[in-house]
């Protein structure tokens, strides 16, 4: 596509555009990851009974923090836990933005921008309300849904312990959530061109056909973006748990793997270990999306 | 994404660990002489404690000092030492009296018992010990204490023929007789999301969580007296005559206002709590002694209390004594005292500020106690001393998940006790503290 | 042709959605009419009586304070998503458009961003901020905010999409300077898609907790998020000002619901209007 001799402005232009968001990430990014791994090899050693000034001190710790982590099983059962709740989540939530952004798309609906806004606005919610809406909600003794329930001479369901607690967990993720990523979706399908349906339609295509033949093979491409970045959060799964958590004895405070780094760091003081930990999941999560890249490269590969 | 991508990034922080390596600070301890009005920063978390401090601000020209608001909780300890870490810690900070031997131990308090050691004599000596950490420092002025008593509705425990408990077995029987008389109400719960409360109701038993001799800390969290505290909880839950579930969620307020708990075992703080929870439930309800392990004790624990600490920071910028004067001031002087009660709702730890004329009413939701504060007064006498150690977050922390889980299940009380003690001393022993216990 | 009558059915699957979404936020408008003692006694969704009594004692607070913290989310947020836009739109359109060494490893590694936890990032950004002397001031909150890899990834995608290699072309044959194609030629065709990074962006900000938390300590610099937190804890004594704590959030959210409203017209996300068809 370039022509072979390139002025050397042009050479030098994509990186002069670079700098800005470069220097910005060394600053930001960069530099605190560098921090936060030096500190997961670090620990503090006491002396005597700790009390007073110079009681502590920083010391190596080698790769001590790792093994703490990597053997503690509260990790790996938080890990877990993070899976199931993926597993309903990820479906769900995108499921419903592919859904709902087909559904913006089809022509002749009417109130769009409403509910297109509507379904955006639970991202706009911050977390310390949601936790408050939710018992509101949730709790059986509180709730307007189990109050309904009761009247009809049913039995809600136990949303704040066992299995009941992933829905309930899922259920927020998918309220925040399915907004965001049907905006992605939709703004792919809107750079579809037009045309490209429209021989469809005079053909005499349903619109169910054309979004299952047309529509969603043309988003894939921001689907899997989607699907992607949900994968990433769901393995930083934190704050839907941390909102439930103070309405329960169910959530325990390591929860997810997130959970565990922020009690290490915020509550129990531990930066060190707490430093192993993430980049435990960061290494784990990158792993994962490596797999997954690889995994719809071939895929598209093999196709085309 | 591919494998090569992340090669530079690599290299990038290779550089970063040479850069973070060698950039601790190196700050002078020398303290400065000051000069010229001093102006102090105050993290707090009570409110209106602004307008206290308006009140010292006015009649103190030369040290000025300006209340930065906090959110009170476990994480701000955390937010504190980090701040002190990267030298920006206020001067001054407001510290529950388990968070300070954590705090010491961080070095972010300042001893000052040169310039409030004369203090000592308006506190009680198990509350001077708390901010003495059992040594010759003072680490902090006692602001607010807070033991415990039980609360329960007058009026329910009529209908229902119970006996006001003055023994922890009366209560049990209390919970019992009530679940009979009406199986959709509760005595009142047992919480495990908050750690507090528990450790106060072990204090009454006269459990020692941490002692200190020589150079080791021994932990006493499975001790004899704690054990009780939690089988006999862990009794009342399994057999279903207390609820189980969490205290401070909305289904709790209101479990509280229409009367499927009439009784709470809480500190002196609890009618600000009840006005907000159960206002329905306004006049309904009176203080008594905390039930008692032998017949005719009168000893109780306490649920939170609070102190004002000078920081290591302030006293490097050389304003340790005005900010310990302050410190004095806010927690003995009378008039900063009654404005604390008044505007903020503490109860205070100065001894005189008990009995004192900021007392003389009973909080408003008790108007039917006239006696209330007397009486809270007679109460707070029994405090047993409190024993705090330098981790006292981690046994909370784990006292949340272990006995949340027991008591979710209904199970097994002393084996999260175990869990509690064990996580306790394994992170002692990872920091280096010897240990024993 | 296509009849212009409307869709009923995927009009009332979209409504449900919406009603889906709408419920809590209901909750949040009707809590906020309730006074102390309505919000535990009365129907959940019945409204109250007090929202402008819960109005004045929020603006009463700490001398309105509330209203300070409203400003200070309105400057993170604004200031804030501006540069994350115009840095995305730099960055995207230089990834999207021109082929040079180093292309896709650059890329991979600022999306590589996302994988670090923010949790994790929080303390060392914080260590590293105070090293600097900026800890506790408006920069140390308002300068960490700018980098969006999501907005990056998205200015990409869309630079790639809505602009035409032709035209870029067509304005080199000019003589146009790389910048100043970029400003005149590019930018204007990239502003939809760089709304939707605004809007993200400044919704992310704006409700940011952590950051902010550890970043400042100063209630006076706080954002909105970090101020009612200290609103709702206050220690167990003191009880959480609940009230105040909804109405206020309540008014949080509408900045953001005007901010949507007020950038529809320019957020058409409909890439090929007014661009070249290929």
């Amino acid at each position: 596509m370039a022509p072979p001799q390139p002025r050397p402005t042009r050479r030098l232009a994509p990186y002069a555009f670079l700098a800005p968001a470069t220097l910005l990430f060394s600053l930001f990014f960069a530099l605190p990851i560098g921090y936060a791994i030096y500190l997961s090899f670090r620990a503090v050693r006491v002396k005597g009974l700790g009390l007073g000034s110079g009681a502590r001190t920083e010391i190596w710790a080698g790769l001590g923090n790792y093994t703490s982590a990597l053997s503690d099983p509260e990790l790996l059962g938080g890990a877990g836990r993070t899976l199931v709740y993926g597993a309903l989540l990820v479906p769900a939530m995108l499921g419903a933005a592919l859904f709902f952004a087909l559904l913006l798309d089809t022509p002749a609906i009417r109130f769009g921008a409403f509910s297109r806004l509507a379904i955006f606005l639970p991202y706009a919610v911050p977390g310390i309300v949601a936790s408050l809406l939710w018992g509101f909600l949730y709790l059986p003794t509180v709730s307007p849904g189990y109050f309904l329930l009761t009247k009809a001479g049913m039995e809600g369901p136990d949303l704040l312990s066992g299995n009941g607690l992933f829905v309930a967990l899922a259920n927020i993720a998918v309220w925040g959530g399915t907004g965001f990523n049907m905006i992605v979706i939709y703004t792919s399908l809107r750079s579809i061109p037009v045309e490209l349906y429209e021989a469809a339609r005079l053909d005499g295509c349903s619109e169910l056909k054309i979004a299952l033949k047309i529509k969603i093979p043309m988003v894939l491409p921001s689907l899997v973006l989607t699907f992607f970045f949900s994968m990433i959060a769901t393995l930083q799964v934190f704050s839907e748990p941390m909102t439930l958590k103070p309405m329960t004895n169910a959530l325990s405070s390591t929860w997810s793997p997130l959970m565990k780094v922020y009690r290490d760091a915020f509550i129990q003081g531990d930066i060190y270990s707490a430093a192993a930990t993430s980049v435990v999941i960061a290494v784990a999560t990158l792993i994962l999306s490596f797999g997954f890249l690889k995994l719809v490269n071939k895929r598209t590969d093999g196709g085309s | 994404m591919n494998r090569r991508a992340l090669a530079p990034a690599a290299l990038a922080l290779t550089g970063v660990l040479a850069l973070a390596a060698c950039s601790s600070s190196a700050g002078s301890d020398e303290p400065k002489a000051a000069t010229g009005p001093v102006n102090l920063t105050f993290w707090s978390w009570t409110p209106n404690m602004d307008k206290v401090v308006a009140l010292w601000n006015q009649g103190h020209p030369d040290i000025q000092v300006s209340v930065q608001k906090q959110a009170s909780g476990d994480d701000l300890v955390t937010k504190t030492i980090t701040a002190a870490k990267a030298g920006n810690a206020p001067d001054l900070v407001q510290a529950e009296f388990q968070a300070l031997p954590t705090l010491v131990s961080n070095d972010v308090l300042a001893d000052i018992s040169k310039q409030a050691g004369a203090v000592k004599s308006q506190f009680a000596a198990g509350v001077w010990q708390q901010v003495s950490l059992g040594t010759d420092a003072v680490y902090a002025i006692p602001q607010d204490t807070a033991p415990l008593a039980l609360y329960y509705r007058t009026d329910m425990f009529q209908q229902y023929g119970l006996k006001v408990p003055t023994t922890w077995a009366e209560f049990a029987d209390a919970a019992r007789q009530l679940k009979q008389k009406d199986p959709s109400k509760a005595l009142t719960t047992f919480s495990a999301n908050d750690s507090g409360l528990f450790a106060g109701l072990a204090q009454q038993a006269g459990a020692k969580w941490w002692t200190a001799s020589g150079e080791t800390w021994k932990v006493g969290i499975d001790d004899a007296a704690t054990k009780k505290v939690a089988d006999f909880w862990g009794g009342l839950v399994k057999e279903g005559a207390v609820d189980n579930q969490p205290m401070y969620t909305p289904a709790w307020s209101k479990a509280l206002n229409d009367g499927s708990q009439i009784a709470w075992v809480s500190a002196v703080w609890a009618p600000g709590v009840f006005d907000s929870s159960a206002p329905d439930t306004k006049g309904k309800w009176a203080m008594a002694p905390l039930p008692q392990w032998n017949a005719g004790e009168t000893v109780t624990g306490s649920w939170g209390g609070s102190t004002t600490g000078v920081t290591t920071g302030a006293k490097k910028a050389g304003h340790a004594d005005a900010a310990a004067q302050f410190a004095s001031w806010l927690n003995t002087d009378p008039t900063a005292v009654t404005a604390l009660v008044k505007e903020a709702g503490i109860y205070p730890a100065a001894t005189t500020a008990q009995t004192g004329s900021a007392l003389a009413v009973p909080p408003a939701f008790f108007a039917n106690q006239a006696d209330f504060y007397p009486k809270a007064a007679e109460i707070a006498k029994g405090t047993a001393a409190a024993a705090w150690g330098p981790n006292v977050n981690v046994a909370y922390s784990t006292f949340k998940d272990a006995f949340g889980k027991a008591a979710q299940d209904k199970g097994d009380f002393s084996a999260a006790l175990t869990a509690m003690q064990q996580a306790t001393v394994a992170d002692l022993k990872k920091n280096g503290f010897k240990t024993e216990g | 042709m296509r009849t212009k009558s409307t869709r009923w059915i995927p009009t009332l699957i979209l409504l449900l959605g919406a009603v889906y979404c709408l419920v809590p936020i209901i909750w949040v408008v009707m809590a906020s009419t309730k006074n102390g003692q309505e919000l535990f006694t009365t129907f959940t969704f019945a409204p109250g009586s007090g929202f402008l009594d819960n109005l004045s004692e929020l603006s009463a607070y700490r001398d309105g304070v509330y209203w300070r913290w409203m400003l200070n989310s309105a400057l993170y947020a604004g200031f804030g998503a501006l540069l994350s836009a115009a840095l995305s739109g730099v960055t995207g359109y230089a990834l999207a458009k021109y082929r040079f060494r180093g292309r896709n490893a650059l890329f991979s590694i600022l999306l590589a961003g996302v994988l670090m936890p923010p949790i994790t990032l929080a303390i060392p950004q914080y260590l590293l901020m105070a090293e600097a002397g900026l800890a506790d001031s408006y920069w140390s909150v308002l300068l960490p905010s700018i980098l969006s890899p999501y907005g990056i990834y998205l200015a990409r995608i869309y630079a790639a999409a809505a602009i035409p290699d032709e035209v870029v072309e067509a304005a080199r044959v000019d003589g146009a300077r790389e910048f100043r194609l970029f400003r005149s030629v590019a930018l204007p065709m990239m502003v939809p898609g760089l709304v939707t990074v605004f809007l993200f962006q400044f919704v992310a900000i704006w409700n940011n907790f952590l950051l902010p938390y550890i970043m400042l300590g100063d209630d006076s610099k706080f954002p909105v998020t970090v101020g009612l937190y200290s609103l709702l804890q206050q220690g167990a004594n003191a009880p959480a000002l609940y009230t105040l704590v909804i109405t206020g959030a309540l008014l949080s959210i509408v900045p953001l619901i005007a901010l949507f409203l007020g950038l529809q017209r320019y957020w058409r996300i409909d890439l090929l209007s007014g661009a070249v068809k290929s």
